[in-house]
């Protein structure tokens, strides 16, 4: 369970978060939704450890964040995992860069380390591209390889940044859907996405965020009032259709 | 060519030099920090010149001066108070300035900067080979025991982070080793062959080879290959030793773009 309280963060006196009291129930699928600019990314990224907390707690387990990180790790999956096309890395040393933090220093990856990554990239169904370089996978294949990277650290709780944001549709749709496998096999998902489309058949715990916290509650006790509330008039523009 | 003993030791010099920063090359090329080689070589002008102002040991003096600014421009671009780019140009025109500055004050006219610019191995001496093989040990200890780390430090530092891969001390230690491996190689190859063979081996390997280490052990051959040619050319055509070994590996570079362009096809 990831427990929120009293959450603020501002960069440069203007206000980000405010007053961020918010508690995640473990095993849920929950879609983190709001506007652009509505600190989505900044909650994340303060989850993650990324960025230092200013005022306010996260306690994940019931162990205050800075502690739980020393142990423990987040299965992340960026918006824009920044990298050089040209990087002469494998989709199985992505895969590997989810366990390179559980070794020690200047030790190298056994083939049980292999093995284990081969066996995340299979969960994702990319096993076959595992030799392939990652410039010449597709973006629906590169994003598979990042989530065999997320998982493969035995992580309870999958945190995705936007996922949706370089697939095309049919991907979108299999990516979900591999997704809530995931959820059911035990995994918290915890995903910001504006596919409010895709998040009503896949998502059970919805939060809406705009710089305050609008909702955070099971899908169904969700109203379409609150999340017009959220969003404001830039409702229109999430609720694009394919 | 060698009747000389002076020869010999030339030829180990560029081969040794040419070695050491060969190795660090893939990573420097992939990082896309180029000019992070270029800036310290420049940078360490204010080193030689507070050397040369005190009256200290060249060489240390310079390395202890680089790896400082070195370590400061890896602190201030973390804290995110400075882009790394503006700060490396900051440092690089200030400790320009300063050089000048000091040497002027110092009123000492005979430091050569144009061997500081071109280098020239022919001086080289054996307690600087010495430095030269210690070093290329460093290096390769370096990379052989960091590899993981380097390579997701090199891949992405963000995500490094996020997953827990404890980068930070390699990071610390790439950038002493760089700032080490271009003070150590600044006497006997000059700012200009030390930019060039800190990228070109490097960018010369990836138009052959597609995986890390692979690449490592191509620069190294290509530096090999370029430091003996060079040197034997630079010989027998009584040419300035240094800028024929970076032309000869501007010429493997572009053959090499024509084998890139037909594995891609």
């Amino acid at each position: 369970m990831i427990q929120i309280s009293n959450l603020q963060y501002g960069l440069g006196g203007k206000s980000i978060l405010e007053n961020i009291n918010l508690e995640i129930p473990d095993g849920e699928f929950v879609a983190i939704i709001g506007p652009n600019g509505a600190g989505k990314s900044t909650l994340i990224k303060l989850l993650l450890g990324i960025w230092e907390m200013q005022q306010g707690s996260i306690q994940t387990d019931g162990i205050n964040q800075q502690e739980w990180l020393k142990t423990n790790i987040f299965g992340y999956l960026p918006q824009h995992e920044e990298f050089d096309r040209s990087f002469p890395a494998t989709a199985l040393d992505i895969a590997l860069m989810g366990l390179a933090g559980k070794l020690p220093l200047a030790t190298r990856f056994k083939p049980l380390h292999k093995q284990a990554a081969l066996t995340a990239l299979e969960q994702t169904g990319v096993a076959d591209l595992a030799k392939r370089l990652i410039g010449n996978l597709s973006g629906g294949e590169f994003q598979r390889v990042l989530l065999a990277r997320a998982i493969v650290g035995g992580s309870r709780y999958i945190i995705l940044d936007e996922p949706e944001a370089s697939l095309d549709r049919p991907s979108v749709e299999s990516f979900f859907a591999l997704l809530k496998s995931l959820n059911e096999a035990g995994h918290t998902i915890i995903t910001i996405s504006h596919d409010l489309n895709v998040l009503s058949r896949y998502c059970s715990f919805l939060v809406c965020l705009n710089r305050t916290l609008h909702c955070h509650n099971h899908t169904e006790l969700v109203s379409a009032e609150i999340i017009h509330n959220t969003f404001g008039d830039s409702v229109r523009i999430i609720e694009k259709d394919y | 060519m060698f009747e000389y003993s002076f020869m010999l030791n030339a030829l180990f010099g560029a081969l040794l030099s040419g070695l050491s920063l060969a190795i660090f090359a893939p990573y420097v090329t992939l990082r896309r920090i180029s000019y992070m080689g270029e800036a310290l070589s420049h940078i360490a002008f204010a080193g030689i010149a507070i050397a040369i102002l005190l009256g200290l040991n060249l060489t240390f003096t310079t390395l202890v001066f680089v790896v400082l600014i070195s370590l400061v421009i890896g602190w201030l671009s973390r804290k995110r108070k400075l882009h790394e780019a503006n700060t490396i140009s900051i440092f690089l025109s200030v400790s320009m300035a300063l050089g000048i500055i000091l040497i002027s004050i110092s009123k000492n006219y005979s430091f050569d900067l144009a061997s500081y610019l071109f280098g020239n191995v022919l001086l080289i001496t054996g307690v600087e080979i010495q430095s030269l093989l210690i070093l290329n040990v460093l290096n390769l200890a370096f990379v052989l025991v960091f590899y993981k780390e380097l390579f997701y430090l090199t891949y992405n530092e963000e995500m490094a982070r996020v997953f827990r891969i404890r980068i930070a001390p390699v990071s610390h230690l790439f950038l002493v080793l760089l700032a080490a491996n271009i003070v150590i190689n600044l006497k006997s190859a000059g700012i200009i062959l030390v930019t060039a063979q800190l990228i070109l081996p490097a960018v010369i390997a990836f138009n052959f080879v597609h995986s890390l280490h692979r690449a490592i052990v191509t620069s190294a051959i290509v530096a090999i290959l370029s430091a003996t040619i060079g040197f034997a050319l630079s010989y027998n055509l009584n040419l300035p030793t240094g800028a024929t070994i970076v032309l000869f590996e501007a010429l493997i570079y572009f053959l090499s773009l024509n084998f890139r362009g037909k594995q891609n096809a």
